[in-house]
């Protein structure tokens, strides 16, 4: 019986292999329904929807459309409640992991010869347990450094090369982000840099300069490691900016739209952020350091590596849809080539080959749209994507409250970090996954 | 200057001081309602910059006229949102009033058994929190079929609001005097014609306000309908201000003009009705 | 016809009682099951799982819980009191004026109309340490050179919070003191002045115990809805930083469904769920004794 469902299973996986050649397809009287992320950034995609449906005959209903921590919150409610039928789901790397099972492996209906484009890193970090679990859209999202070119021609260099000992310049390593961001600080005025103080958005820095200084999040046995000695290097580069007023006294309240609109009055020197404000940044309706802005890719840490903490949206497909072939053909649709030109049109990464290679040669004689490619390229080679378990989530809601009490002063680092490996034992442990 | 005169200026004095103090607290009631209109009107780059821009440079619509120009434009399906805002705002307003008539008429009008402890519990079953009853209550539409309807919305917003109702209500069928309908009743009338034509005209101030607060507390609900509602079918203009924060960002111009949206109906019925709603909530509270 | 046997009263109020039933009872009672569970939301078969009170156990250790809940009774009583306090106030001051009364109780409801999610919002732009409102004017009318972090310490955080939450419902009070003020027979007010009371003594004496019910009416309408100032704190600060302004709500808001710990947080729903009981039904008990005596002053 298992022997006969396994392999009939393979036989379907082989025809529709085969069938899915010619891409989009057939799938005449078929509905999909479909979970979409809602926004200005991630809308116009959208509009193709209606072209896949020309060109394939099925209909698309979209039963939900809600930001991302809102459809995050439906989808988990959807599997306790067991209301999985629909079809397609926008996800996203960091939050995938969490749902165990219910998404199938689209290589079995997707020609391998139509995934050759994606950018490898990204496939990567869309399989799990072995599993294609999404496709990725034009949504890639790595950080790279702003900063306000003008002040690195007014500063006065002299004196930073007399107090820091080496010249200034635009920094590459998070040790001179710091050393910069004070002497460029002028409190309540200006600040030298910023950085987002809570939730995933705070635990994900703190990873990525974790790694950067050579640590590791979790070991090889996925024990918690973050509270090593590069876990307390990296929570100390939070710690010392706080304490020195280089960052506003706010920070641990900010979430990423309090770095980007703090940015844009005109008032952080350096800024680590996400290639979605890019044009915003320089937009001189909505930015006041429009045209003043330039671009760096983000800094190494103190073991030569290049942060990089990344992720991506992406589409797909639930276990329980009736018609997978057609749900696989949208969300190939909805990331191929055309797909990602149209989104990134617009400012987001793609994450195809041949889409970044048409955006850099798009962006010639637009110096500041080539200055920015440039640096999230660097950015994408190094990437990495959150650690792959489904308790990332949980463990950041134990790690950022201590986090922001090492940076308040509740706690040294050390204390801080140990509660908190010791918390996120408790949840991998209570989670089965030690 | 006479004892009389001086009296008059003190009292004269105070007058104005208090006058004052009326003003200033009006304006602090008014100004974090008129920022939001303010930064509905102004580029971001104003709302956010620093040193700050206290008098508005340059005002204009553009917010208004991205919110309707469709989606994928810049724009949120904002007709769609306030055509669920109004209809499960007005629908469960009007069912929760009906309700709440029936339910304080038995309360005003009959002696029972265990009557207080009725209606302490019927009270209390609003004190659970929408973020407890949220999950739950979404396993049970989830079984019957009402995720993303206005149905289940209208329902939810019922329940939230009987207690209130049925509170007020009872208050004003008890001030009206039992004499008034129990003469009609003998002049020929039924029970039900001495309602309609006795009691309830009397009461209707006690049913204005008590509408009121049912139809704020449904219009501007957030916590039930964002877990109970999904697609444009059914999401009602709170959760629509969500739309309006990405992963990275938020649009506060957008979301301040949404808020001007949001806020005008329900500014307007509420100067319609709120004659009505002073003198509604007195018999309320003292006839317990 | 079984229904019709049912008396009067019952069916009179049978509507409410299904409605409620079906919307708030029958789901505490799924929840309340769940509460001995360890339910995630991510692995469904898990609500099957009786772990007896292991959940409530593990919350009356929790040192985190009843922090936030001490938290959580101290901004009830902080906010409620104020709250009374600025509606009182209010409601004399508007009450005064012969002219305009229309205008000023539209102004006073101005309040209500936002949604607490947008208030939420908008006091969190208005206390941004950097580039808000209020830090805006304080340094611009030269009362501080700081960036006063207004959502990150503690105190401050709390203060900021308990003012969207006074700002945006103390028109409940208001409004139904006013209405109070409106429906007092003048008589007892002149007759105490003639017998030579001073302004504060009218009011104590006269004045305050009839507007009592009307005041213990509103606390009782604010006590039962106050869950409400949940998607404030959840925009303003989320019970951040380092826990500083946990309130219950958001722990069990962050416990449902951010670690899917449902079971959880819904055993810590049922802890919720009696304090606002408590809260409640002191209130109505309040609200009594106050009609009793204006009952027998009249």
């Amino acid at each position: 019986m298992n022997y006969l469902t396994t392999a009939s299973a393979a036989v379907l996986a082989l025809a529709t292999a085969a069938s899915a050649q010619d891409l989009p397809g057939s799938f005449e009287g078929v509905t999909i329904e479909a979970k979409l992320i809602g926004g200005q950034q991630y809308e116009p995609l959208y509009a193709r929807i209606a072209e896949w449906e020309a060109a394939t005959g099925a209909k698309v209903e979209v039963i939900s459309k809600k930001n991302h921590f809102e459809l995050d919150r439906e989808i988990k409610s959807d599997i306790a409640t067991g209301q999985l039928g629909w079809c397609v789901g926008s996800n996203h790397s960091s939050f995938a992991p969490q749902y165990p099972g219910i998404y199938v492996d689209l290589r079995a209906y997707l020609p391998e010869e139509s995934l050759a484009d994606f950018v490898p890193g990204n496939i990567q970090s869309a399989t799990l347990d072995g599993k294609l679990v999404m496709l990725p859209r034009a949504q890639f999202d790595v950080s790279a450094l702003y900063y306000q070119k003008d002040i690195y021609e007014k500063a006065d260099a002299a004196a930073f090369e007399a107090e820091y000992g080496y010249p200034l310049a635009v920094p590459d390593t998070w040790d001179q982000v710091a050393d910069q961001a004070k002497f460029f600080a002028d409190a309540p005025n200006f600040y030298g840099t910023q950085y987002a103080g809570k939730e995933e958005a705070i635990a994900g820095r703190f990873y990525e300069i974790l790694v950067a200084d050579g640590g590791e999040f979790l070991d090889a046995d996925g024990r918690p490691a973050f509270n090593s000695e590069a876990g307390v290097e990296a929570l100390n580069w939070f710690v010392d900016l706080y304490q020195a007023q280089a960052v506003p006294a706010g920070v641990p309240n900010y979430l990423w739209d309090d770095l980007g609109q703090g940015f844009a009055s005109g008032t952080v020197a350096l800024n680590l952020d996400w290639p979605g404000w890019a044009g915003f940044f320089n937009d001189p309706e909505a930015s006041k350091v429009a045209g003043n802005v330039g671009v760096a890719p983000p800094p190494k840490g103190s073991a030569g590596i290049r942060s990089g903490w990344s992720g991506f949206h992406g589409f797909s497909v639930t276990q329980d849809c009736e018609t997978p072939e057609a749900a696989a053909s949208l969300v190939w649709f909805l990331t191929n080539e055309d797909s990602q030109k149209l989104e990134s049109a617009a400012g987001p990464l793609p994450s195809r080959q041949s889409v970044w290679e048409h955006v850099i040669a798009e962006a010639e004689g637009d110096a500041y749209r080539t200055e920015v490619l440039k640096a999230f390229q660097v950015a994408a080679e190094t990437a990495f994507p959150v650690p792959q378990t489904p308790s990332w989530i949980e463990i950041t809601n134990v790690l950022y409250p201590e986090l922001q009490a090492a940076i308040l002063g509740d706690k040294t680092p050390q204390e801080a970090l140990d509660t908190a490996a010791e918390e996120a034992t408790y949840i991998l442990e209570d989670a089965g996954e030690l | 200057m006479d004892a009389n005169a001086s009296a008059r200026l003190k009292k004269r004095g105070s007058a104005w001081a208090l006058n004052i103090a009326l003003f200033i607290s009006m304006l602090i009631i008014c100004l974090p309602g008129l920022w939001i209109v303010l930064n509905s009107l102004r580029p971001t780059v104003e709302i956010m910059a620093k040193p700050p821009v206290w008098i508005p440079r340059e005002l204009s619509f553009d917010a208004y006229v991205d919110m309707f120009s469709g989606v994928g434009q810049g724009g949120i399906p904002v007709i769609e949102y306030f055509r669920n805002s109004v209809i499960i705002a007005v629908t469960s307003t009007i069912i929760s009033l009906a309700i709440g008539m029936s339910g304080g008429y038995a309360f005003a009008r009959y002696r029972f058994k265990g009557k207080s402890a009725w209606f302490l519990g019927l009270m209390l079953t609003r004190t659970v929190p929408g973020i407890a009853l949220s999950l739950p209550l979404f396993f049970l539409y989830a079984k019957v079929g009402l995720i993303d309807t206005h149905a289940g919305m209208i329902i939810a917003y019922t329940a939230l609001n009987v207690p209130f109702t049925i509170w007020l209500i009872d208050g004003f069928f008890r001030q009206v005097p039992r004499d008034l309908a129990e003469a009609a009743q003998i002049d020929g009338c039924t029970r039900w014609q001495a309602f309609w034509q006795v009691e309830f005209p009397l009461a209707r101030p006690g049913i204005a306000s008590a509408g009121i607060f049912a139809f704020l507390t449904s219009w501007n609900e957030f916590a039930l309908a964002s877990q109970l509602t999904r697609s444009t079918d059914s999401k009602t203009l709170p959760v629509g201000l969500l739309d309006y924060t990405a992963e990275f960002t938020i649009d506060w111009r957008g979301m301040c003009a949404l808020a001007v949206v949001m806020i005008i109906p329900a500014l307007l019925l509420t100067y319609a009705v709120q004659k009505h709603l002073v003198s509604g909530l007195t018999s309320g509270a003292i006839k317990g | 016809m079984k229904a019709s046997r049912l008396p009067p009263h019952m069916m009179l109020l049978l509507p409410a009682v299904i409605v409620l039933a079906a919307v708030v009872v029958l789901p505490l009672l799924l929840s309340l099951w769940s509460s001995f569970t360890p339910f995630r939301l991510t692995k469904p078969e898990s609500v099957y799982q009786f772990i007896g009170i292991r959940n409530y156990q593990r919350i009356f250790g929790d040192m985190d819980f009843w922090i936030a809940f001490g938290r959580t009774v101290l901004l009830l009583t902080v906010a409620l009191n104020l709250e009374m306090l600025i509606g009182l106030g209010l409601a004399l001051l508007v009450d005064r004026q012969t002219r305009g009364q229309r205008l000023l109780r539209t102004i006073l409801m101005f309040p209500m109309m936002f949604s607490p999610i947008l208030v939420g919002f908008q006091f969190k732009f208005m206390f941004n340490d950097n580039v808000g409102l209020v830090n805006n004017a304080l340094q611009s009318l030269g009362l501080t050179d700081k960036a006063i972090p207004w959502l990150i310490d503690g105190k401050l955080a709390f203060l900021a919070i308990a003012a969207a939450e006074i700002w945006s419902s103390t028109a409940v009070f208001a409004i139904f003191i006013l209405a109070g003020l409106m429906a007092m027979p003048r008589d007892p007010q002149e007759a105490a002045r003639v017998d030579g009371c001073t302004p504060w003594q009218t009011f104590r004496y006269v004045t305050w115990p009839f507007l009592m019910p009307f005041a213990f009416i509103a606390m009782t309408i604010r006590s039962l809805d106050v869950a409400r100032a949940y998607d404030i704190i959840k925009i303003m600060t989320d019970g951040g930083p380092a826990g500083r302004t946990e309130v219950l709500w958001t722990l069990i808001a962050r416990t449902a469904y951010s670690d899917a710990r449902m079971g959880m947080a819904n055993a810590m729903a049922y802890v919720a769920i009696l304090l606002s009981v408590a809260f409640t039904a002191y209130f109505f008990s309040q609200l009594g004794k106050a009609r009793a005596q204006v009952a027998g002053d009249w």
